[in-house]
């Protein structure tokens, strides 16, 4: 082997095998990009256990050449690729978090008070108004739908309609999902001082009722009947969160309920995290649309913390027994971020008033709200 | 926490704020329509002819699921029906998200020169609001409305009847010689669809929502009566007289020293076991919460081990 044979072998070896003389510019971006967001999550503690796998995921997929996210020669998925193929496009993971958070809710206060799902219905009103206006900056109708469901802040019904209707978007949106979620106790208390004044903010709410162990056992009963009826196209969602929470309240399948709490959400979450991040890759993310969609994001969460408040308002025109209308706030789901926000500010106009049982409705109501707007943009685009 | 929250505010959130909302604010729409230039909905129809019917298979804009659209001819013969991409009739003041498909080039013979023949197109897709425009690049305005008969059928079927003439403003060959080439497609308005649909659909979860309130109120008043009454029952048991019990005679008698014997060895047994310190938990500083929360504790306890000390800690 001559000199020359062995140089062409180095300079193809490098060239072909190795990703520093494929890396680009927009992957460095990338990179530096999920930096940032690892570093909200571990100096931050923003959501960590969905920013840490979701900026693992951006790191990884954005070095040249790293098998992860494409195809095998032979068409089989790549590591990350059979994650996000089977887990994410096939729509399982949302639906198998959802049976975890049915597992980890206790829908209580929303049973003792059921007048709160009318909040969780009000404050979905920033997902139609986004809707609109992404489709003034000229979304697709699909991926208005997707953007839009931001502001209902729960992150699995926003992946699981991005990947049904917009999968090109998942990776901004779920970001963006999440990020705000995070940022609740800093998006919502301005919004909510703005919109009611210090006597408001002081109403105190009579004690919720107990709610009996069969009454919770059929709860998720009576609301599948009603809501899968109405909506059936929310049923994989809405049908997994209350078996989650029917495992829960019969209590004899303690096993089952602990590791759908536990256990399986913990590795679907991982796998999530993994799986979007992966889909921010340089060529998909950096455009104005991401961009756009964060803005929207915000806005849309904005709204639907204003409509949740004044649904409240307008309830109140109505109610015998005045409603605090900070807990309005909780409509946006964000389960317990949100209601814990309405009793900080609760709290902070009267020390005395403890609002975090009563946010809890709305906040629960949120969740089946925004699932429910889900269904409706599923069924609308079917 | 909330030197965190605080510090985090300033420095993050306004600067993630401002820079969102200026993205959206500033960006011209021009800028964004060319970022988003290309369509990502593209339905493509596929045609299959059974007899004189030609139908059209497509997945249509915004939908996941594909539809039927099916043609046919009176007054002469159906001979083929192409798709026409959008891009070949673009046309300022005709938004192609008006048309949830591509367009359709309708070819027909066997027309009497000159005559008027009828195309007949059929879906379930349509609503009676359907129109059908034609594009006709020869004419001085290339796209017209059809004034199409819109009919409903069973079944929520409708079928767009277009007359057409040979040779007139609708043919685009433009010339009477008994074959016909009509270029267009069902036309619905984009926003109209989009805001109609959307402000059903948020009533539509207030709806829902409201239903399960309904519900929920209704199920919960009927538990509620339950647990009164079976409260009530057990209120009536505890209520009953004595004699209803009966009397429960010692089966021996017991010499009284023996009596006082076992009564004072019981005593010394249970002393024993008692602490002889007594603990006092002294919380000045409980809040309404903490103190709901113990109350409702000690009233869960049983009563032999509940020693009354509940005012003691308020």
């Amino acid at each position: 082997m001559t000199w020359d044979q062995v140089l062409e072998l180095i300079k193809s070896i490098l060239l072909t095998q190795t990703g520093v003389p494929n890396l680009a510019i927009g992957q460095v971006i990338m990179i530096l990009i999920s930096f940032f967001f690892l570093y909200l999550a571990v100096a931050k503690e923003y959501e960590p256990l969905l920013l840490v796998p979701i900026g693992f995921g951006i790191f990884l997929v954005n070095f040249p050449l790293a098998p992860l996210m494409g195809f095998t020669e032979h068409g089989d998925p790549e590591l990350i690729r059979a994650f996000y193929k089977y887990g994410v496009q096939w729509e399982i993971i949302p639906c198998l978090i959802f049976l975890g958070l049915g597992a980890m809710t206790d829908f209580g206060p929303l049973i003792a008070n059921p007048k709160t799902l009318i909040i969780g219905a009000g404050a979905q009103i920033g997902v139609f108004i986004t809707y609109c206006g992404t489709l003034f900056f000229g979304f697709t109708l699909k991926e208005a739908a997707s953007v839009a469901i931001i502001g209902g802040a729960d992150g699995p019904t926003t992946i699981y309609l991005t990947a049904m209707l917009a999968p090109q978007l998942l990776g901004p949106n779920a970001l963006a999902a999440y990020s705000y979620m995070a940022m609740v106790p800093l998006i919502q208390p301005p919004i909510m001082r703005l919109m009611t004044t210090p006597e408001q903010r002081r109403i105190k709410m009579r004690q919720l009722r107990p709610v009996s162990a069969k009454e919770k056992l059929l709860f998720p009963l009576i609301a599948s009947i009603f809501i899968i009826l109405l909506i059936p196209a929310v049923a994989p969602l809405m049908g997994m969160f209350m078996f989650g929470n029917f495992m829960r309240e019969c209590g004899v399948v303690k096993r089952l309920s602990d590791t759908a709490q536990n256990a399986m959400m913990n590795i679907v979450t991982i796998l999530l995290g993994l799986s979007v991040g992966a889909t921010m890759q340089a060529d998909v993310f950096l455009s104005w649309k991401p961009m756009l969609i964060f803005g929207f994001g915000l806005l849309d969460f904005i709204i639907c913390t204003f409509g949740g408040i004044l649904t409240v308002h307008i309830m109140n025109l109505f109610l015998k027994e005045k409603m605090n209308p900070l807990i309005g706030s909780a409509g946006v789901s964000a389960v317990p971020m949100a209601a814990r926000v309405s009793q900080v500010e609760g709290q902070k106009a009267d020390p005395d008033n403890w609002l975090i049982m009563h946010a809890m409705g709305p906040n629960l109501a949120g969740v089946i709200g925004s699932a429910s707007a889900a269904g409706m943009f599923i069924a609308m685009f079917k | 926490m909330t030197r965190i929250t605080n510090r985090y505010f300033k420095r993050t959130f306004w600067m993630w704020l401002i820079f969102a909302l200026m993205m959206v604010a500033l960006t011209p729409k021009t800028a964004v329509w060319a970022a988003f230039g290309e369509d990502l909905e593209k339905p493509k129809p596929e045609f299959t002819r059974e007899g004189d019917v030609i139908t059209a298979k497509l997945i249509p804009r915004a939908k996941s699921t594909s539809v039927m659209i099916h043609f046919q001819v009176s007054g002469g013969r159906l001979v083929d029906v192409e798709g026409m991409d959008f891009k070949e009739a673009e046309h300022p003041g005709v938004d192609n998200k008006d048309f949830k498909s591509e367009l359709f080039m309708i070819k027909i013979d066997k027309v009497s020169p000159g005559g008027e023949v009828k195309v007949s197109i059929t879906s379930d897709f349509f609503s009676s609001s359907t129109q059908f425009w034609v594009f006709n690049r020869t004419s001085k305005d290339p796209w017209m409305n059809s004034d199409v008969q819109n009919q409903s059928l069973p079944d929520l079927v409708q079928k767009l009847v277009v007359s057409v003439k040979d040779g007139g403003p609708f043919d685009s060959d433009g010339t009477a010689d008994g074959r016909i080439t009509l270029v267009g497609g069902p036309k619905d308005s984009f926003w109209g669809y989009a805001l109609g649909t959307l402000f059903i659909r948020f009533f539509g979860i207030f709806l829902v929502l409201s239903i399960l309130m309904i519900g929920m109120i209704v199920s919960g008043k009927i538990f509620q009566m339950l647990d009164r009454k079976k409260e009530e029952r057990g209120k009536e048991i505890q209520l009953q007289p004595a004699a209803a019990t009966p009397d429960i005679q010692p089966a021996e008698t017991v010499e009284p020293e023996l009596a006082t014997a076992i009564c004072i060895a019981l005593h010394l047994h249970f002393s024993e076991q008692r602490s002889t310190a007594t603990s006092y938990f002294f919380t000045p500083a409980l809040s309404p919460w903490a103190r709901q929360g113990r109350e409702r504790i000690m009233n869960a306890r049983t009563i032999p081990t509940n020693r009354g000390n509940r005012l003691q800690n308020r």
